[in-house]
């Protein structure tokens, strides 16, 4: 079976592992829960008549203190850029990460997932910033907590990984 | 709210009797075969291998009894027993990429991964860490479970980020409530201006252009764009003392007599009166232009007489603007100007009244309030 790295980047609690959680377990939870080092988990996704193996490494939060380890990218074909609407600096960091992943990676297929959009309405992130983002890269508004977009979100990112290879 | 919850990755002790080998507590069962020092590795918690080149794979030879959480990731790896932990633990195939630099190096010490979660079949959460060692040059690979350590780091790290959460939520409150403020500000100052428009001739057009050349001048002088936002507003207030003017005086058709023009200098004064002393800095700086706009470079203005660098830079900034809009448009009193003409009689005014360098400033984004000046037409 095809078996595809990708890995999910972005500021710290703007949601990562509970997208990944959503995707994998169908499940969610309101309490954070800093994630520390690395989480691998695999699914299995069917796209266009194709199984894929995700290997999802999701990885620590960037804050003040804590960079990310260009080491974990290595191999990965894809990745989710993770932002919070509510905190408009977590997209600066989102599109800061994809700016160094480029220059590590190359050109691969990436996703940005503004995340908690069941709390749009009180959303800080400026639609200018938002379409700013939209001019780079495609754009996916997800809410881990209602489920919403997120299935889409890692089959995108698995089609346009497959369309890349 | 956020709170901190307890760990739900699982320590060595937790796991209950469903592992061969396991007697209870997490750790191998120390069989009677087992050697002293292999039966305290086990109680270790770590599994050791040595690792061999063979051409471009690697052999690992497991070197003590591996501890239960182990097994139940690699049940096929055995003491003595050879096996690839990687195929198991998918994260250390990409740090034995770094583990095998490392090895090669022939340093001396130890590299670490870092830590990293590993999820079991029943998605309980096991946070490992691999080592990679150069001991007398044999190449060893230390697999640990961090358990307590682990969760005092994560403990520590929760604790922090949600510091900083609560900081970010404190400064983006502090930026929406500035950001209120700022447009009452902005609010206050049109209502001012239009009341003084209300008793001259001036137009809303005209105050319009006069805040934006100057935010203008702000941005080429390389303004805090603090500073920008409040010569953007407080310029147009630059006549708000007219509203202390007579109308006799303020609304004569004709030219006004010498006893006349010395009351209707009275309105730079006025102004900067009404606005002066509110610690509000964009009304401040109204105060001071409102104040000193009709001083001139050479020392000949009013109502101070104040000379050169003595005159408050916003002050020197609104006089060449002010004069540039006054020209170029038509007014009760006056034709409009070209730019051409404008500009032609603003050169003679450079160094008499006008600050020379600050008018080479307003020459550079001639550009800018050519647009400015088209899109707010009277």
């Amino acid at each position: 079976m095809l078996q595809k790295k990708i890995c999910l980047l972005g500021a710290f609690s703007v949601g990562k592992t509970s997208l990944v959680q959503r995707f994998v377990e169908s499940m969610f939870s309101d309490k954070y829960l800093t994630t520390v080092g690395v989480k691998v988990d695999k699914k299995v996704l069917s796209v266009d008549d194709q199984d894929i193996k995700l290997m999802i490494w999701d990885l620590e939060g960037e804050d003040d203190y804590c960079k990310i380890n260009s080491s974990f990218l290595r191999g990965a074909a894809g990745y989710i850029l993770v932002a919070d609407g509510m905190r408009p600096q977590t997209l600066v960091t989102a599109l800061a990460i994809h700016e160094s992943s480029q220059a590590l990676l190359g050109q691969i297929p990436a996703i940005v997932a503004m995340n908690k959009a069941d709390l749009r309405a009180s959303w800080r992130v400026s639609e200018a910033d938002l379409q700013a983002a939209e001019a780079i890269l495609p754009v996916l508004y997800t809410s881990a907590k209602s489920g919403n977009n997120v299935d889409v979100l890692f089959s995108n990112l698995a089609q346009s990984m497959l369309q890349a290879k | 709210m956020l709170t901190c919850c307890s760990a739900i990755w699982r320590s060595p002790c937790c796991r209950p009797n469903d592992v061969e080998g396991d007697d209870g507590d997490g750790s191998a069962k120390v069989k009677p075969e087992m050697s002293v020092i292999d039966a305290f590795y086990a109680e270790l918690q770590y599994a050791v291998f040595s690792v061999l080149c063979e051409g471009e794979s690697q052999v690992f030879t497991c070197l003590v009894s591996p501890p239960a959480w182990f097994q139940q990731f690699a049940p096929a790896i055995a003491l003595g027993g050879t096996g690839n932990p990687a195929d198991d633990l998918p994260y250390l195939d990409n740090f034995l990429i770094d583990a095998a630099t490392f090895w090669q190096s022939q340093a001396v010490g130890k590299l670490a991964s870092g830590p990293w979660v590993e999820r079991d079949a029943e998605g309980g959460e096991w946070p490992l860490e691999a080592i990679a060692l150069n001991v007398q040059g044999e190449w060893l690979l230390q697999i640990t479970h961090l358990g307590d350590d682990f969760n005092r780091q994560r403990r520590q790290r929760q604790t922090a980020r949600e510091n900083l959460l609560t900081q970010e939520q404190l400064e983006l409150e502090v930026l929406s409530r500035t950001r209120q403020i700022k447009l009452r500000e902005a609010e206050i100052a049109l209502r001012l201006v239009t009341a003084a428009c209300f008793r001259d001739e001036e137009t809303g057009s005209h105050i319009r252009r006069i805040g934006l050349y100057a935010a203008e001048m702000g941005r080429a002088l390389g303004w805090s764009q603090a500073r920008i936002d409040d010569i953007r507003l407080a310029a147009p207030m630059h006549d708000l003392g007219k509203i202390g003017i007579s109308d006799k005086i303020l609304l004569k058709p004709d030219k006004l007599t010498p006893s006349e023009f010395e009351i209707m200098k009275r309105h730079a004064e006025i102004g900067a009166e009404m606005l002066g002393d509110s610690g509000i800095s964009m009304l401040d700086c109204a105060a001071d232009i409102a104040g000193c706009h009709h001083e001139k470079w050479n020392g000949e203005g009013y109502p101070r007489g104040l000379k050169g660098l003595d005159i408050p830079e916003t002050a020197r900034v609104v006089a060449i603007i002010d004069v540039y809009d006054a020209l170029s448009h038509k007014r009760v009193y006056k034709k409009s100007f070209s730019e051409q003409e404008t500009l032609g009689l603003m050169d003679e005014m450079a160094g008499e009244h006008l600050d020379p360098n600050l008018y080479q400033v307003f020459l550079s984004i001639i550009e800018e309030v050519r647009v400015i000046r088209a899109r707010n037409p009277d």
